[in-house]
């Protein structure tokens, strides 16, 4: 099809549409006023049962863990996805020489770019842990954090050099760590079983309502979403960095 | 006024479609994607929202205080890792695409091109 | 009713792919050799054991299982749900079956990725056994984008130019399909405030006259149906199977396609089915596209001469079928999409695997260029050739069952001629493979021109598998295939389809009793399958016969073959991930306004 009969024919297909669109606007139940049945019960009664003041940690890691085991595992698998196609062509060595655009210059890296990361990536790396830990008392959780942490990172290759960034992270710990942050939340679930409990029911002792360590085995399972996160995100990072290295001779084709 | 957000998701569904049907580079049709994902952030946010509540976290609130719905915010959490991922892997194809064909113009990648 | 010693299996079809997945990732760099490859194949047949302990279990009631230990409390369900029913076990069971076929089959293949492969395909298998079980409607979302992001991951493997882009058209329009999942997600909640199956469909029968409940509806099928390949949504399919692995390809076209589908009944029966609006659709609109999507994938299996291309447009055509036996109501056709399930993953994932045997060995996929090389390969040109018999419609093993089983439901609602676009499709697939087998592994039908290469890049793969370890899943499965017992397979299957109907949907809500058996019904019109496999017979030899055929015969059908409907469906077919959008918006259109319709007639 050439680009104006598929306007032409997209054209044709959203009026066709929007008649539907407007009546299922018109009748969807009116916004603000939603009877919230199910978050009604959720907030009525979570800190009596489970001892934790976040109501989307407590629906997260509680009441739909196991939709946060298959969240999870999903980052892990797409992860893994991306590092076969990133590192497939490539290999694992890992070259040095950054690559070079010919119409493009180079700037030396400016000395307050590194001093402004080397001030930031400490705060915004504590940042990231205090979101983690506070996942059960204020908005936060493992997934929040992690991707904190991850970003921070990315402040070693901005301030410094690509060289220290290689040096400090190490693709073969973060790959363990991802693993094992899943596996974490996987042994969450079958844990309980070993006991005569359903999976993923939540079995710890669940401490004193806003103290740092309540909420039982919440604080377990946020902890190992939090590692697969960190270590997901900052794979990822490490392989498009890659991507900027020069080609090596025997991968260009 | 009761309808905006609805309108609102509608509008980001079809700016979205719009953009990858006519898109020119597959960096920009990822974007529209997002567009797209985002127009299901509104909608599932407008749904879970009551007036005059306040967030789900009870630390310094009592129970009974009247509080937006956590399971719908925890599904878009859901929905935002997702997008995530998946940006990341057609990023990651994209960049492969471009070495081997030279081009990232989705009009010009055809699988078994007669 | 709750068998509740037998109810700790319930969680473990998905927590173990998982967990050896994980495993796997952590630790395996450093295990030696083919381990890898052993744990896999241990695992998806440990699931296989507990699949068919936990359909035995369910004989007298659903085991219900909730996660984390939420029961309901108050009428308020809180978590989630586990509803194994026989027909989702026995489900279960297969995909399991096929995930370690394919992963004998690929024993070797993946050398230079470690275990990335087999990590992303436990996860795969996991995804599947989650999406199948589930009665929760967000966690069917969850499960199906891990299915899908573990196939789109899967399908680049190659990282060829085709690979990569049959990926991205793959990955756009699904992304697009799931966004739209969550549009079917939102709307419903917006009703009802609940996601578990029973609840739902309990809230949903006060709405039952609200737009809002048709058009959740409608996205969600939109979205179920973009992964299970039916027309309008099924373009990008033949650019994805045709490049990914063929251990890959078992997978895509034996299992995830079909099982797209059967999500669709699923959430059709357990949940949308009080919605009067619904039903007109299922019973119109989805049969309307499940016979166009049949008739056009079969002919364009006939114009493709990559064979794994071909394999595909046949899934499309065959995912059709599957899908004019999810939209009859009753038993009788459930019991038949059971079995053509499960029939037709099993032949066409060997037949995916002969595809690879001939990569590997031969050195191609393209049917013409390959004229007669198979000859050295002749156990796999056995095989192809039973495989494309089965897929012809021959009146033997599970394929037949189902097909007999649809084909007697139709007719028991006065809608004979929806046997036309079944015999059809399965004669148009069934022929193009006789055909491929009878070029391939016999050297007949040459065609002028044939030298040169097909429109694909120089294809092969990993050539140092020994022919008998490739070999042995294929004869399994063909095996499995061709029936145990064809009458004791209808009764069973007709038994789990009653169960399922009545007791899937409320068991998370209520308690419920085992229905009345249903009787296997009379064959009618038992020409069909001869008619279907003497047509697929004459479409073989009609190409492998040319020349033997009268000029004036081969000029005739060269100017139909080349012509308008063939040519359009090529033309359509062209890989522009645009065209496939707008495609998908036509689709769309389609179901508002039958959705409009149905509303008004209700």
């Amino acid at each position: 099809m050439t680009r104006r009969t598929r306007l032409i024919l997209a054209g044709i297909c959203s009026v066709l549409i929007a008649p539907a669109v407007v009546v299922v606007i018109l009748h969807i139940p009116a916004f603000g006023h939603h009877p919230l049945p199910y978050g009604d019960a959720i907030n009525r009664g979570t800190v009596a049962r489970r001892h934790v003041t976040n109501m989307v940690t407590a629906v997260n890691f509680d009441y739909r863990a196991f939709d946060t085991l298959g969240e999870e595992l999903m980052l892990v698998a797409a992860v893994t996805g991306t590092l076969v196609l990133l590192r497939g062509r490539r290999g694992e060595n890992v070259s040095d020489r950054p690559a070079r655009a010919p119409d493009r210059p180079v700037c030396e890296r400016s000395e307050a770019v590194t001093l402004a990361c080397r001030i930031f990536l400490p705060l915004i790396v504590a940042f990231g842990i205090y979101v983690v830990l506070h996942a059960q008392l204020t908005p936060g959780g493992g997934f929040q954090g992690g991707a904190i942490i991850a970003s921070g990172t990315l402040l070693l290759y901005l301030g410094e050099s690509y060289r220290l960034w290689r040096r400090l992270v190490r693709s073969l710990l973060f790959d363990m760590l991802e693993a094992a942050g899943a596996i974490v939340l996987v042994l969450c679930g079958l844990g309980p079983m070993v006991r005569g409990h359903a999976f993923l029911e939540n079995v710890l002792p669940l401490g004193q309502s806003g103290a740092l360590l309540c909420g039982g085995l919440i604080l377990v399972e946020n902890a190992g979403v939090a590692l697969a996160v960190t270590a997901g995100f900052i794979l990822l990072l490490l392989e498009f960095l890659e991507e900027t290295r020069a080609a090596r001779e025997d991968e260009k084709s | 006024m009761s309808y905006l957000p609805w309108a609102i998701a509608a509008w980001l569904f079809g700016v979205g479609v719009y953009g990858v049907i006519t898109s020119r580079h597959y960096v920009h049709l990822i974007g529209c994607l997002t567009v797209i994902q985002s127009a299901t952030y509104v909608a599932l946010l407008s749904i879970g929202y009551r007036f005059g509540s306040v967030a789900p976290i009870f630390y310094s609130r009592p129970t009974s205080t009247p509080a937006v719905d956590p399971v719908l915010q925890a599904l878009v959490l859901t929905d935002i890792v997702v997008g995530a991922t998946v940006t990341a892997l057609l990023l990651a194809l994209t960049l492969q695409v471009h070495k081997k064909r030279g081009t990232v113009n989705p009009e010009r990648l055809r699988p078994f091109r007669q | 009713m709750i068998a509740p010693a037998a109810s700790v299996l319930v969680p473990l079809p998905v927590a173990l792919p998982l967990l050896a997945g994980a495993a796997l990732l952590l630790v395996g760099k450093f295990l030696p050799g083919r381990i890898p490859d052993a744990i896999a194949v241990l695992t998806a047949i440990l699931v296989v054991a507990i699949d068919a302990r936990l359909a035995a279990q369910s004989l007298q009631g659903p085991l219900v299982y909730w996660m984390g230990g939420w029961q309901p409390t108050g009428g308020v369900t809180l978590g989630i749900a586990f509803v194994v029913d026989e027909a989702e076990a026995i489900l279960g069971a297969f995909m399991a079956l096929l995930f370690a076929a394919s992963f004998v089959f690929a024993w070797g293949y993946f050398e230079d990725i470690r275990a990335f492969f087999h990590v992303l395909m436990l996860i795969f298998l996991a995804a599947m056994q989650g999406f199948c079980f589930t009665h929760d409607l967000f966690n069917l979302f969850v499960w199906f984008e891990v299915m899908s992001v573990t196939a789109f991951a899967l399908t680049a493997y190659r990282l060829e130019a085709d690979p990569l882009e049959g990926a991205l058209n793959f990955t756009v329009t699904n992304t697009i399909g799931s966004f739209l999942i969550l549009g079917g997600v939102a709307l419903a909640y917006s009703l009802t405030s609940v996601l578990d199956f029973g609840a739902l469909a309990r809230s949903l029968a006060q709405h039952a006259q609200d737009p809002v409940a048709v058009a959740a509806f409608c996205m969600l099928a939109i979205g179920l149906l973009i992964k299970g390949a039916a027309m309008p949504f099924h373009f990008w399919l033949a650019d994805a199977h045709a490049v990914a692995p063929s251990p890959v390809s078992v997978i895509f076209s034996g299992a995830m396609v079909p099982l797209a589908l059967f999500g669709l009944g699923k959430i059709y029966w357990d949940v949308f089915a009080p919605v009067p609006a619904v039903q007109l659709l299922m019973r119109t609109l989805v049969l309307a596209l499940g016979m166009t999507t049949a008739v056009i994938g079969g002919l364009a299996c006939l114009r493709q001469r990559h064979l794994k291309r071909l394999l595909a447009f046949s899934t499309v055509s065959h995912g059709g079928i599957l899908l004019i036996g999810l939209s009859l109501p009753g038993a009788v056709s459930l019991g038949g999409v059971l079995a053509y399930f499960v029939g037709h993953g099993l032949v066409k994932g060997s037949l995916f695997m002969i595809a690879g045997i001939l990569l590997a060995r031969a050195g191609g996929i393209d049917e013409l260029w390959l004229r007669g090389r198979g000859r050295p390969l002749w156990p796999a040109g056995i095989a192809m050739a039973v495989a494309a018999v089965l897929l012809g419609g021959a009146p033997i093993g599970l394929m037949d069952s189902g097909s007999r089983l649809i084909g007697t439901a139709a007719a028991a609602r006065g809608e004979d001629w929806v046997l036309i676009a079944m015999v059809l499709g399965a004669a148009c697939t069934g022929g193009a493979v006789l055909r491929g087998a009878g070029r391939i592994f016999l050297g007949l039908g040459a065609v002028a021109g044939e030298e040169a290469r097909g429109p694909s890049d120089e294809e092969s793969e990993k050539a140092d598998r020994p022919l008998w370890l490739m070999m042995l899943p294929v004869t399994v499965l063909l095996i499995v295939a061709l029936g145990a017992g064809v009458a004791h397979v209808d009764e069973a299957v007709l038994g789990a389809a009653q169960r399922f109907l009545s007791w899937d949907g409320p068991s998370s809500i209520a308690p419920v009793s085992v229905p009345p058996a249903v009787a296997a019904p009379g064959t009618t019109h038992s020409f069909v399958p001869w008619a279907t496999i003497a047509l697929a017979l004459l479409i073989a030899a009609h190409d492998l016969g040319r020349a033997w055929l009268p000029g004036s015969w081969r000029r005739v059908s060269d100017r139909v073959l080349s012509g308008p409907v063939f040519g359009a469906i090529d033309r359509a077919h062209d890989g522009v991930i645009g065209d496939y959008v707008v495609w998908m918006l036509i689709g769309l259109a389609l179901f508002s306004v039958s959705s409009a319709a149905a509303l008004h007639a209700g």
